[in-house]
């Protein structure tokens, strides 16, 4: 259970509900891992930083010539730490050939979609942590249960992503499952991309919206600049945001 | 965004900020807010405290949490769409092309050995 008890300043209710929820869903089973491989991918996203091999690739112009194994807490198998390594150390150079790679290496595009969502939210509520002046919580633990696997139908490939996508076209008329159809209430009109990114793998993609309209704004306050819905405005909010996004090399 | 709402407000807000452009920019604060998101990312950073310091004391205790979350938010969006190969739409491509390439941001796709306006690339 994520506290914001101690901090000193006051975190919005809003925030710690979100917070508590995300955490929730780590240590329970999601669409393709169970919990217990949820919670490792989460400990694994911390373990990245200080790794040797990853600091050596940051320091290379070309991260794929350096080759080595990671230092890995050692509960997943390499295919997946390296995922999870580069996108948590460098992920404004990941590539397309990058991607093929770990795909090729054995890991699902549905499986790589799963652990984008974990690996998201950790640095997000990690971030955030150290951004109000407070350590990283404690991992949630696993909680018993088996992944459902259910992968949408309605998820294509169209050239937008590495990835299948859903468009919210494919969500008109009938649907096989339950995901799909939260995902259909939830958007209506036409998602970004970003929005889209993890759908397919539904709840991801909506649980991590959830956490994202709780933290940055909901959609229609994005661009409603008559009014001011945060303790900072919308040129400040766009500001940071801008700014990190910089930082981070993100070209989106 | 920060140019939508820089139209949107009929202010002109000094874009060379996201790209490390100094001063506040005609953002309030903007300087600072821009120190506060270099700070969050290095985690070597040992300014930090000093800058949470400041924003508490000039903007209040509120506007701190909300600028934790949004850093929160787009430190990992970022990673989000970088590990997804997201494309940025057509629309958004036309409406940011000229001042992207006057920031020099189309450079952070072309270090990807990508292209810098996906309309070209289908």
């Amino acid at each position: 259970m994520i506290t914001y008890a101690k901090s000193v300043v006051a975190v919005r209710a809003d925030i710690g509900q979100a917070h508590n929820a995300a955490w929730g869903r780590i240590a329970r089973a999601g669409t393709w891992f169970d919990g217990a491989t949820r919670v490792a991918i989460a400990a694994e996203t911390r373990n990245a930083p200080p790794c040797p091999l990853c600091k050596r690739r940051k320091e290379t112009l070309s991260p794929g010539a350096i080759v080595g194994h990671h230092d890995s807490l050692g509960a997943l198998p390499e295919r997946v730490v390296e995922q999870i390594h580069r996108i948590v150390s460098d992920p404004g150079r990941l590539s397309r050939q990058w991607f093929d790679g770990i795909l090729a290496s054995g890991t699902s595009d549905a499986e790589y979609v799963e652990i984008v969502g974990v690996i998201a939210t950790v640095v997000s509520i990690d971030t955030f942590c150290r951004a109000i002046g407070l350590p990283p919580h404690p991992l949630p633990q696993p909680e018993p249960g088996e992944p459902h696997r259910r992968r949408p139908r309605t998820a294509h490939q169209r050239g937008e992503a590495w990835l299948p996508m859903i468009h919210p076209k494919d969500l008109e008329g009938h649907l096989d499952t339950d995901e799909e159809r939260a995902l259909a209430k939830y958007w209506g009109g036409i998602p970004s991309n970003i929005r889209r990114a993890l759908s397919l793998v539904p709840e991801e993609a909506y649980a991590w919206f959830q956490l994202v309209e709780t933290q940055y704004l909901p959609g229609k306050w994005m661009r409603d600049f008559a009014n001011e819905y945060r303790a900072i405005a919308h040129a400040q909010i766009e500001l940071i945001a801008g700014r990190v996004s910089f930082l981070n090399q993100c070209f989106y | 965004m920060l140019r939508a709402s820089s139209k949107a407000k009929g202010e002109k807000y000094d874009l060379t900020l996201l790209t490390g452009g100094s001063g506040d920019g005609n953002i309030p604060h903007g300087a600072l807010l821009v120190e506060f998101a270099e700070a969050v990312l290095d985690s070597n950073d040992p300014h930090l405290p000093t800058v949470q310091t400041e924003i508490r004391a000039k903007m209040g205790d509120a506007a701190l949490v909300d600028s934790a979350a949004i850093a929160a938010t787009f430190n990992a969006i970022d990673r989000v769409a970088d590990a997804t190969g997201i494309l940025i739409e057509d629309a958004k491509a036309e409406a940011t092309a000229d001042f992207r390439a006057a920031l020099g941001i189309n450079a952070l796709a072309e270090n990807r050995g990508e292209v810098a306006d996906p309309r070209t690339d289908r």
